[in-house]
């Protein structure tokens, strides 16, 4: 098709599109007014449940069987994207680091390596506790699972490839990956081997406000907050050993961090 | 006012699918799909607002206070992270294009054939 023609094809779908978007614009609840099953959890939830923090009741909980769908995507789209990455050089990895031919490796300060590691342990820490506080503040497996991956990067830019593979040894990543996913799938299957429903909640709610609030919802926010950290981090590991050169005879001394 | 979210969103998506299709590099049509994805969040956001709420975490606040839909938040969360997914397979897929094509060009792929 000529360039012209797809232009025309492209005039002619956002034409449509602006008019089918006018219709449903008109259509949809007017801006700022309740919602009904949201104001329904939001009026239910916290005594039937005993937690505190809505959004992780409804991933969790209240429509948890979505969330084992969304869950088994971004398995699948790690997994696919590893598989692409890996292609011939199977699960081989080694240590080295990433190495440009003709591009001089200057060590890093030590004041990068300093606020990087200072950086990584806060990013960390903050990482679990955001997924440990799921069902009671603002948080949940899934925004700190993907803090705990973005530590791991911290610690990759202060202190370069070799540590950070030290570090963590890389089947560890495919393992919280997998063991994250698999703990959710059980946690939602567990209730059908007592003729309930998948993933109804036949632990004690607990306390409101406490960390241990939600019964159930606590097993699947700590197996998604693995799932999502071990996938991110696998990620991040397959990308740099895909990008990489090995040069033959290279040595690591220069990628050590300084004394 | 109260069209403003939706148009929005519509102006979003409309962009994000003009820049697919004149995209001339396949890591920008991937940015590209990321702008088209964001009309979704813009638009269900926009849907669980609701005027003079606080957020739905009952904390600071007792429950029966009001506050927004939780449902649209906790959809956008799941957009969010598998887009944050997907995008990731997208860009691998480019590189292994780029490696044995080497071209990023839309227009300038042909089909796959085996002794390519």
């Amino acid at each position: 098709m000529s360039e012209g023609a797809r232009r025309v094809l492209l005039a002619l779908a956002l034409a449509v599109l602006a008019v089918a978007a006018w219709r449903v614009a008109g259509a949809l609840p007017m801006f700022g007014s309740a919602t009904p099953y949201g104001q329904a959890v939001n009026a239910l939830i916290p005594d039937a449940r005993g937690v505190s923090n809505m959004v992780a009741a409804v991933n969790f909980d209240v429509r948890g069987i979505d969330t084992v769908g969304e869950e088994a995507m971004l398995v699948a789209a790690i997994v696919g994207a590893v598989v692409l990455l890996r292609g011939s050089r199977g699960e081989g990895t080694t240590d080295r680091a990433v190495r440009v031919p003709g591009r001089a490796l200057e060590p890093r300060a030590d004041a990068t390596a300093l606020v990087c590691r200072i950086g990584a342990v806060v990013t960390l820490v903050f990482g679990l506790y955001m997924a440990l506080h799921g069902t009671v503040t603002p948080g949940g497996g899934f925004q700190g699972g993907a803090v705990v991956a973005s530590g791991l990067l911290l610690v990759y830019l202060g202190d370069g490839y070799p540590p950070w593979r030290r570090l963590v040894p890389g089947p560890l990543f495919g393992v919280v990956e997998a063991g994250g996913a698999l703990a959710f799938v059980a946690a939602a299957l567990w209730p059908l081997a007592h003729g309930d429903a998948a993933l109804a909640n036949r632990l004690r709610p607990g306390e409101w406000k406490d960390l241990y609030s939600g019964g159930l919802m606590v097993v699947s926010n700590l197996a998604v907050a693995a799932a999502v950290a071990g996938s991110f981090a696998l990620l991040l590991l397959e990308v740099m050993e895909e990008t990489r050169e090995v040069q033959s005879g290279e040595d690591d001394a220069a990628e050590e961090p300084p004394q | 006012m109260s069209l403003l979210p939706w148009l929005v969103a519509a102006w979003l998506i409309g962009v994000g699918v003009a820049g697919l299709a004149t995209s001339r590099n396949i890591v920008h049509m991937v940015g590209c799909l990321s702008v088209c994805q964001s009309a979704t969040y813009v638009l269900l956001l926009g849907i669980g607002f609701r005027a003079h709420a606080g957020p739905p975490i009952f904390y600071d606040h007792p429950p029966g206070t009001p506050a927004v839909d939780p449902v649209t938040q906790a959809l956008v969360l799941t957009d969010i992270v598998v887009g944050a997914a997907v995008s990731a397979l997208l860009l691998v897929i480019a590189l292994q294009v780029f490696k044995r094509r080497h071209t990023l060009d839309p227009r300038h792929l042909r089909p796959l054939r085996p002794d390519a």
